[in-house]
């Protein structure tokens, strides 16, 4: 569905990444952890077209531009529209936004100002705004980075919740391991070697869980990337 | 507005007056309650309204024509930096010149009748209304470039969606600025060739030696100001309702 070949990306003279190759099936969940200034959200930005690799190629097979949805992570949501205005932002104003709205656990909330929501509420709008398009791929950039730890593991639930009922494949950039370990079928490790660990079937609670979370950390500790 | 402030202003505002018009004892300096009996004695000749009207439909056109021209041009000064580059030195020239000295150049290009007004008192507004809008639009925040390219807005909705909204407290907040000045201009400028306007209306009875008429008309063109002012206050309300709602505490 998405395959990144010999991908490089320099940040003026600075290179961030080289030679990376991924390959994304459709319904795979994959997470990316790496320290920061790695350059992963360089890459969700290259793989939205929001940027442009400096070396290789982003190869989209049986989709388009317009299939791949990104949420941000600041919830970037427009303080003079209300929430369902913000979510229907240059779409049909008849497309089911109550739906949406529903979806992420946010009705009721239909007429307010993003100045009048949390943020984990604000970061809810963000999501409905990119589910309403239904998006094949949802690119997430860090976003829970700015919510409590409660808010961020329902956040998260939402987001795999909706994403299995949509059939949507993720590729989620953090600096948590926890949360990459949780949200992805596969972690990739960032950085001067790239590295894939199969982390599928995860609970929060499940023994492999704790066992992933310690592959990934050792991996990156012994990289001194943490 | 509450009573009690309103009371309090009046007293602050009635209390010298009537120490002054005391201690002169001149007419030129009348008592309050006669300035008073005044205005409503003129308020109800009906005479005063129409200059009140005059200066108020050039006024509105003043602020309307600025503010058609000065939106338009300050999104693409804030959008295209060779457009801000050429029109910057052009208005930072134009801006510090007293309007008012332009007055007899536009008597004689645009004519004695309302038109030649109505330029004036939109230059006022015009080029601080550009140089906010300018700012404005170059302030927005990148991230909403990245959403409107990240959700392929269209090139309309970009302008609806982000850059008119952005803009709307600017616009607001020159208006509020340049109001008082474009009311002096006004004044200054319905001195000439015109037999309407409350300009006129209160130079013509101070030459008349008509003393409490020219307080009437000062009176006007203040209750004018304020009917200004509060208009503005109010559409901006309509035109802002986020600005009103009581922001969320939780984090």
């Amino acid at each position: 569905m998405i395959k990144i070949e010999r991908a490089s990306f320099d940040y003026g003279p600075t290179n961030v990444f080289k030679d990376l190759n991924i390959k994304i099936e459709q319904t795979d969940n994959i997470s990316i952890v790496g320290h920061s200034g790695c350059g992963k959200t360089s890459l969700l930005y290259c793989i939205k077209g929001l940027k442009e690799l400096s070396e290789g190629s982003i190869i989209l097979e049986g989709i388009t531009q317009k299939d791949i949805g990104i949420l941000f992570q600041e919830d970037r949501l427009l303080p003079w529209k209300t929430v369902k205005k913000n979510i229907l932002l240059g779409l049909d104003k008849d497309l089911p936004v109550q739906k949406y709205i529903d979806m992420v656990g946010l009705k009721g909330h239909e007429d307010k100002y993003p100045s009048q929501l949390s943020g984990g509420e604000r970061q809810r709008v963000a999501l409905a705004r990119v589910l309403i398009r239904q998006p094949k791929v949802l690119l997430l950039d860090e976003p829970t980075a700015n919510l409590d730890e409660l808010t961020k593991e329902s956040l998260q639930d939402s987001i795999l919740e909706v994403s299995n009922e949509l059939g949507m494949s993720l590729i989620l950039v953090t600096h948590h391991i926890e949360e990459a370990v949780y949200m992805g079928d596969r972690v990739f490790m960032f950085g001067d070697e790239f590295k894939e660990i199969d982390t599928k079937g995860n609970d929060r609670l499940s023994e492999k869980y704790f066992n992933s979370v310690r592959e990934v950390r050792l991996e990156l500790k012994g990289r001194g990337d943490e | 507005m509450n009573k009690g402030y309103f009371l309090k202003g009046a007293l602050i505002l009635l209390i010298p007056w009537y120490i002054i018009a005391f201690s002169f004892s001149m007419p030129i300096v009348p008592y309050p309650h006669l300035v008073l009996k005044e205005v409503f004695v003129e308020l109800m000749r009906g005479e005063v309204l129409i200059h009140v009207f005059y200066s108020l439909y050039r006024v509105l056109s003043g602020i309307l024509l600025a503010l058609l021209l000065a939106i338009p041009l300050g999104i693409v000064m804030g959008l295209k930096d060779s457009t801000n580059k050429l029109f910057t030195p052009i208005i930072y020239l134009f801006q510090p010149v007293p309007k008012i000295a332009l007055l007899p150049i536009f008597l004689v290009l645009f004519g004695i009748g309302d038109l030649s007004k109505i330029l004036i008192v939109s230059m006022v507004i015009f080029f601080p209304a550009v140089l906010m809008i300018k700012d404005s639009v170059a302030e927005i925040n990148y991230h909403y470039v990245e959403l409107s390219k990240a959700y392929n807005l269209t090139k309309r909705e970009v302008l609806v969606d982000i850059i008119f909204p952005s803009i709307l407290p600017s616009i607001f907040s020159t208006l509020r600025i340049s109001v008082g000045i474009s009311l002096s201009v006004l004044f200054f400028s319905e001195n000439f060739a015109t037999e309407y306007g409350i300009g006129y209306y209160i130079m013509n009875s101070w030459i008349m030696v008509n003393y409490l008429q020219m307080y009437t008309g000062i009176v006007f063109i203040s209750l004018l100001g304020i009917f200004l002012y509060r208009s503005i206050e109010i559409i901006e309300r309509k035109m802002m309702p986020w600005k009103l709602v009581e922001p969320s505490n939780r984090s």
